[in-house]
């Protein structure tokens, strides 16, 4: 029942993005078969050291979708304070509401069914640009990207080119 | 008299079987101790082990695939935590997964907690990733080959420098196109759209590298 309204939800959000698709974001299910598994495409901002780059990522839906946010997890390299090793992404609106364990986050960031792919996606882009040095899920990128933002940003660049096959 | 001489046998022999008993089951319960333990020491570990181990058998089992299925998701997790994650709240997938998304991370298992199978030293929790701790990283497909784009490149390459007009034309079409009522037409200018969008990036990063040179 509640994965039937989930389907829709999603199916409505894929043609949202499909007749209007924000600038540098193509998202839509790997297959419409099954619409709890998306792929999405995020272009790097400009103006960073992500620019011109295209970072392919999975979201994967819970089947309580929109009460409970998706699962988001970068498919390629990716060298970023908040993504973990393995791709995951740790940004406040990919989290529940009501469970912030380190109380840094304000409900209104979190997620909540009034927000969407489109935004998760888009605050994903604005994450590229910005990292949240409060809450690292990669230590190691976190240190760099304070202490050496020229190796940081070399790494970067190196991965943007790995992945367009340069 | 005679029943005399019949309970001193019968004393010998409860005192014997009594003895072969305890003797048997402190042997079953130090072995078993060394097994739970992979070979360690038969000492107050072992006892802790293998009670450890029989009230195991009674209750919750991790299975090993819940394990793997996690650990798919989260290389960087250790292999105990997880199980002791999954121990503890019965096995439910989701709920470790949630936990460990929800940046909490999972907690480290008592010393005590051995699991079936040799585990490494507990360690490396999601949000302190550190230099000791070296999962070969996720190595990805670059675009090119993850989307098999490797002969529309040749084409553009063969029509050379920027895109041909065909494309062009093609392209503005799959951006006029919308939302269609044929989830296989949904589904092509799905691919269409992705691939543009890398060979659009692809070639405009080319032509920044002929430009510097």
């Amino acid at each position: 029942m509640s994965s039937a309204v989930a389907a829709k939800r999603l199916l409505h959000e894929y043609r949202t993005l499909t007749n209007d698709p924000p600038e540098g974001i193509t998202a839509g299910p790997v297959s419409e078969d099954d619409l709890f598994v998306w792929e999405a495409l995020v272009q790097g901002p400009e103006g960073t050291p992500f620019e011109g780059g295209i970072f392919p990522a999975e979201i994967k839906f819970p089947k309580d979708y929109p009460l409970a946010p998706p699962q988001m997890r970068f498919l390629c390299e990716m060298w970023h304070p908040n993504v973990y090793p393995n791709g995951s992404v740790c940004i406040s609106i990919l989290h529940p509401p009501g469970d912030d364990p380190n109380h840094y986050e304000h409900a209104s960031e979190r997620w909540s069914p009034i927000q969407s792919v489109e935004k998760i996606l888009i605050s994903v882009m604005s994450m590229l640009a910005e990292p949240n040095d409060e809450s690292p899920a990669n230590v190691d990128a976190a240190r760099m990207w304070r202490e050496k933002r020229a190796e940081y940003e070399r790494i970067v660049r190196e991965n943007v080119r790995r992945g367009l096959g340069l | 008299m005679s029943e005399q001489t019949l309970n001193i046998p019968q004393l010998l022999a409860v005192a014997l079987i009594g003895f072969f008993a305890l003797r048997w089951l402190f042997s079953a319960s130090s072995s078993g101790g060394d097994r739970n333990n992979n070979g360690g020491g038969v000492g107050g570990r072992g006892g802790v082990a293998s009670r450890r181990g029989g009230a195991g058998g009674g209750a919750f089992r991790v299975d090993p695939a819940h394990v793997d299925q996690i650990q798919q998701m989260f290389p960087q997790l250790d292999r105990r935590d997880i199980m002791w994650d999954l121990q503890r709240n019965g096995g439910n997938i989701a709920a470790t997964t949630e936990r460990v998304l929800s940046g909490r991370g999972l907690e480290a298992p008592p010393p005590s907690f051995q699991p079936a199978q040799p585990a490494p030293a507990p360690r490396s929790r999601p949000a302190q990733p550190s230099t000791s701790r070296s999962p070969p990283p996720p190595v990805h497909p670059d675009l090119i080959t993850r989307y098999n784009l490797a002969a529309k490149i040749r084409e553009q390459g063969a029509a050379s420098g920027s895109m041909p007009a065909a494309a062009e034309a093609e392209f503005g079409a799959a951006q006029r196109l919308g939302w269609s009522t044929n989830k296989d037409e949904r589904q092509a200018l799905l691919r269409k759209r992705r691939e543009d969008m890398i060979l659009a990036a692809r070639r405009k990063m080319e032509e920044k590298d002929r430009m510097a040179t």
